[in-house]
């Protein structure tokens, strides 16, 4: 089932994807885009979170990762006046309500396949208008960081689960696009 | 701007060393073999030896990863003066061809090497490989079962199968291969991990039962591994949690459904410990380093 409509996509989300499938040339990637949306409205898609680099047709991982972003979105919406912190240090305290989630019957959000091969204006299929504010910018921003091997501070889930120190949740990478795409800067 | 062995202060003898290792390991860290490699071969190539024909060849490869065509053609015309008949660098090539996209002239070469050689597996798995970067899944697929039914014990191709079937969602046949791999490694818990992702994915009872087992082996033989962890409470709890399963099943399952649950909060806790110590421990190293220990 195909949704097409129009939208709009963040540096953030944009600069994400673009890093997490350089980090990964040699391999199909995933992940979910994020998007808030009136009824009717235009999708907007805010920020991306990278999932997978390997064995994308298995359910397990897939399931997990999609749990845990969900439980994460949910604490984040709670807890307004709390300090971010990074995903591994919430695992014990959520973790009994994230492993009851895993096995409960939660819907899955709509997965759309995004072609990484166009990594341009039209990336992605499921819009049939999409706008990037100020795609030059932002292209910058994706390039920058890859020539200064800033792209290696992306951690997917995949790699997270290689090593549950790494944080998926990006704070670091998602601070240094916000800084970079700041008005200081001279960008957006 | 400045070597890699000004950089780093490292001698050309552990550069050599290190190209060692990650050849035995067979590592796939192709940016960094080019750049260790290239400095090597341009400055210290008269002190390598013999070494420097395997340096060639695993530089050249390294540098197609990259997009290094002018690297690769510099190793490839060395090894071609050097072995200028050798099935071996033919191959090497073909896979230049290969990378250049130009499939058709690489399958000629690999012909020809076949054609003096039927035995060479090297050539016929890259035939096989053409098909794969051409998308061409289900003629990959034959004749990878065509080549395994002559190469029976080739592990590399057998997994490379799996990935196949994996990817066409053909889990049953997946299963099949990983079934292999696990008869010849038994103590690789990748492969049972593997194969536990394959049967839950199948789903039913049965599936996830075998799952849940193969989940726990894959524990015995690395119980660092997360995802078998979270396999395994998550097949066991969806066994637990079914209205078809006796009581002492569903009894079981939960027990085993706690540990996995209790093992993964101990996890993070240690990580997280771990994180805490690790950024200590870099504060007192600042601290040190500032007042000049």
């Amino acid at each position: 089932m195909q949704y097409f409509m129009d939208g709009e996509l963040s540096c953030l989300a944009y600069v994400k994807m673009y890093l997490h499938s350089c980090l990964f040339p040699r391999c199909s990637v995933n992940g979910l885009l994020l998007s808030s949306s009136s009824a009717g409205g235009a999708v907007c898609v805010t920020d991306c979170v990278p999932l997978l680099h390997s064995h994308l047709p298995l359910a397990p991982i897939t399931q997990l990762a999609l749990t845990q972003v969900k439980e994460d979105l949910r604490v984040q919406e709670g807890d307004q006046k709390g300090r971010r912190e990074p995903g591994c240090r919430r695992w014990p305290n959520r973790l009994v309500e994230l492993l009851q989630a895993l096995v409960s019957r939660v819907p899955l959000p709509v997965l759309s396949p995004v072609d990484f091969c166009r990594l341009g204006t039209d990336c992605c299929p499921f819009l049939s208008r999409i706008m990037l504010r100020q795609w030059e910018e932002t292209r910058d921003i994706a390039s920058q960081l890859l020539e200064s091997g800033d792209h290696g501070l992306l951690v997917d889930f995949d790699g997270h689960l290689d090593d549950i120190t790494k944080d998926w949740t990006n704070q670091t990478l998602n601070a240094k696009i916000a800084e970079l795409s700041s008005p200081a800067n001279g960008s957006i | 701007m400045a070597s890699l062995s000004e950089m780093y202060d490292v001698g050309w003898e552990e550069m050599r060393d290190k190209l060692r290792k990650w050849r035995e390991d067979n590592c796939r860290n192709s940016e960094q073999i080019v750049d260790v490699g290239e400095e090597l071969i341009s400055e210290h190539s008269s002190k390598l030896g013999d070494d420097i024909w395997i340096i060639y060849e695993q530089v050249m490869i390294a540098a197609l990863d990259c997009s290094r065509d002018d690297l690769a053609l510099t190793c490839l015309q060395e090894l071609r003066k050097q072995f200028p008949d050798s099935h071996r660098v033919k191959r090497l090539t073909g896979m230049r061809l290969e990378a250049l996209e130009r499939y058709d002239d690489a399958n000629k070469h690999y012909d020809a090497i076949l054609q003096e050689d039927p035995t060479n597996t090297a050539a016929r798995k890259r035939k096989i490989s053409i098909l794969r970067a051409q998308g061409k899944s289900t003629e990959a697929i034959r004749e990878l079962n065509e080549y395994l039914e002559q190469f029976v014990g080739d592990q590399e191709a057998w997994h490379e199968l799996s990935e196949l079937y994996i990817n066409e969602h053909d889990y049953g046949k997946a299963a099949f291969c990983l079934e292999e791999l696990m008869m010849t490694n038994p103590h690789n818990h990748l492969y049972c991990e593997q194969y536990a992702e394959v049967k839950y994915t199948q789903g039913g009872m049965e599936n996830l039962e075998l799952a849940r087992k193969y989940f726990a082996q894959a524990l015995r033989l690395n119980n660092r591994n997360m995802r078998a962890l979270f396999g395994l409470y998550m097949s066991a709890s969806h066994i637990a949690a079914s209205p078809k399963v006796s009581a002492k099943v569903k009894k079981d399952n939960i027990k085993y459904a706690a540990w996995a649950a209790a093992q993964i909060n101990r996890a993070y806790k240690v990580s997280i410990e771990m994180s805490y110590l690790d950024s200590t421990f870099h504060c007192f190293y600042s601290f040190f380093f500032f007042i000049g220990y």
